[in-house]
């Protein structure tokens, strides 16, 4: 891309990135992230010695966990609605009438609507581990916060391509928010242990069950968050045990990332494809 | 730049909104596209902004503006009938128009003083705060000061008041040039001010195209009222296509050009048993104004 290319996409990006401010979106799920984490360490997890962890990788690890299930609700509202909007409020009529490519606003709105999900993030968690070591002088768990922000990214992005693809495809507002919440609640709700439920009430076969689970990308980044730190599998639950002794630890943690990127990866290409080819209001 | 259209055919859905538009417009001239509410005027220009596919042929300069709509769109402004509704501040704004452009901001703001917009006190308001008039002269404003070979405005003044309107005639005259000009436009005012032709849209076809002159004589009409308590004319205004209204009046829509013959013919007519006439010109081109019009033609 040439530099003029660039300075347009950069002019888009903080269009946008102004508009995400505006709306106190980015202040919201931030409190949310902290809100998270206070609630975590004020309810004495720190404290626990539940399953053998104490410390901050327990904190770390429960607020992970809650994050598995609050992320993609924040990615899918923050990109599922964005096209739309664009093209409601009369954005794209006036971007698209100044010499931008369809390339250059729909990778700086994506950029936009990922990174201000992601960067709270990447400043929360080192921020609680230094927090740690300066109130109680442990030490910080620099390998699990690496591992927790990686699979953190993934999972932003898998449900920040699906959201994007929603946002584009669905020009109706109200219909595509209703498919959001639908992908949201199918995903949270289809990891494998609610699936088993499914299975004894309707008699799935396991494979089902098992295909099922392994393609939700809630499910991926569960098992590769405890794949770090959970060693003797107990709360991996049917696929993540299965997954973990055929294949071990390292490689659940891969799979537990590179399947939701790809996801991500794959509903973003679709998106742009459509976005490319199709009418811009 | 020059506009070609060929047989452009445009549907959504069910709808076919553009119904083979074939158009030439000259380098340079500048053209009202009128017609009431549904007529494809917006659908028209959005494809001319390269923001809808469409079926036939569009070429501005040679080149398809959906194909090569970025690098076109570097010689072309738009002003949009509908303001974007963004939460972003005037200058954030104005700062992105100016750098995606290469344009100086300050070119900006002296163009928008002249509006008498401030855009040092407006800075920091968001733009869904403005009034719709203030949006729409800064939409002008950012529009003007890109120096573009075409100009497309769908329904620029709509929301100023008369001594804005008044500058933005002056102003455009003045900065417009050489520059292609495409105006939507409900207003026999800026079709009479900024614009040498017409092109008129009714149901996505194009029903009439040409000077702006002839446009005037045979479409612009005027609205004549006749107050007579005499019963025994009736047969005659309807035979002249007045039809009955409150009381005692009759009304008609004229063509402007043929007011003065039918008054004469009225006054001649009535010989004394005339209580009042009154000519009122349509200064809109409103659905209701179109459909006097449609009348007039019957």
């Amino acid at each position: 891309m040439k530099v003029g290319g660039f300075k347009r996409m950069a002019a888009v990006a903080r269009l946008d990135l102004v508009e995400v401010f505006q709306s106190r979106w980015l202040v919201f799920h931030s409190v949310l992230y902290a809100l998270l984490a206070a609630l975590f360490l004020f309810a004495g997890l720190r404290e626990s010695s539940v399953l053998g962890y104490t410390g901050m990788s327990r904190l770390l690890l429960s607020l992970c966990h809650a994050l598995i299930l609050v992320l993609p609700l924040l990615a899918l509202t923050a990109s599922g609605l964005v096209v739309n909007r664009h093209r409601e409020d009369g954005t794209l009529e006036l971007l698209f009438s100044l010499p931008v490519s369809r390339g250059e606003y729909f990778v700086a709105v994506s950029a936009v609507r990922y990174l201000v999900l992601l960067v709270p993030l990447l400043v929360l968690m080192p921020l609680l581990g230094l927090a740690d070591r300066l109130l109680f002088g442990h030490v910080v768990p620099w390998v699990f916060i690496g591992r927790s922000l990686t699979i953190s990214a993934t999972l932003l992005w898998s449900f920040a391509g699906l959201g994007l693809a929603i946002s584009t495809f669905v020009r109706n507002r109200t219909k595509a928010l209703m498919y959001l919440l639908i992908t949201w609640i199918v995903c949270v709700g289809g990891l494998d242990f609610a699936l088993m439920g499914l299975m004894l009430q309707w008699r799935l076969n396991a494979e089902t069950v098992f295909v099922l689970s392994g393609l939700n990308p809630v499910q991926s980044s569960r098992l590769a968050l405890l794949s770090s730190a959970e060693p003797s599998l107990a709360i991996l639950g049917p696929v993540g045990f299965y997954l973990a002794n055929r294949v071990g630890h390292s490689w659940l943690f891969l799979l537990g990332t590179l399947q939701p990127a790809l996801i991500g990866w794959a509903s973003w290409y679709v998106a742009w494809r459509h976005f490319r080819r199709g009418d811009l209001v | 730049m020059d506009i070609t259209l060929r047989n452009v055919v445009k549907i959504f859905g069910s709808i076919k909104v553009l119904d083979g538009v074939s158009l030439s417009v000259p380098s340079g001239r500048k053209t009202a596209l009128i017609g009431p509410n549904g007529s494809g005027k917006s659908t028209l220009t959005r494809i001319l902004m390269g923001m809808l596919a469409c079926e036939g042929e569009v070429l501005l300069d040679g080149l398809s503006p959906f194909a090569r709509r970025e690098r076109l769109a570097r010689r072309m402004a738009y002003v949009p009938q509908s303001p974007p509704q963004l939460s972003a501040s005037v200058a954030d704004v104005v700062r992105a128009v100016a750098r995606i452009r290469d344009l100086e901001e300050r070119r900006i703001a002296v163009i928008a003083a002249q509006f008498d917009l401030d855009l040092g006190a407006l800075a920091g308001r968001p733009i869904r705060a403005l009034s719709a008039g203030m949006k729409q002269k800064l939409l002008i404003a950012l529009a003007l000061s890109s120096r573009a070979d075409l100009l497309i405005l769908d329904e620029p003044t709509a929301s100023l008041d008369v001594s804005a309107r008044a500058r933005f005639f002056s102003l455009f005259a003045e900065m417009s040039g050489t520059a292609t000009l495409l105006l939507c436009s409900h207003r026999l005012e800026e079709i009479q001010h900024l614009v040498e032709h017409v092109v008129a849209l009714d149901g996505g076809r194009v029903i009439f195209d040409g000077p702006v002159e002839t446009f005037l004589q045979t479409r612009a009409v005027s609205l004549m009222e006749v107050v007579t308590t005499r019963n025994s004319h009736a047969d005659w205004l309807r035979a002249h296509g007045f039809r009955p209204a409150f009381g005692s009046s009759w009304v008609r829509s004229v063509a402007r050009a043929e007011k003065m013959a039918l008054l004469n013919e009225i006054v001649a007519q009535f010989d004394g048993d005339l209580d009042n006439v009154v000519i009122r010109d349509v200064e809109t081109l409103s659905d209701k104004a179109w459909e006097a019009r449609s009348c007039a033609d019957g």
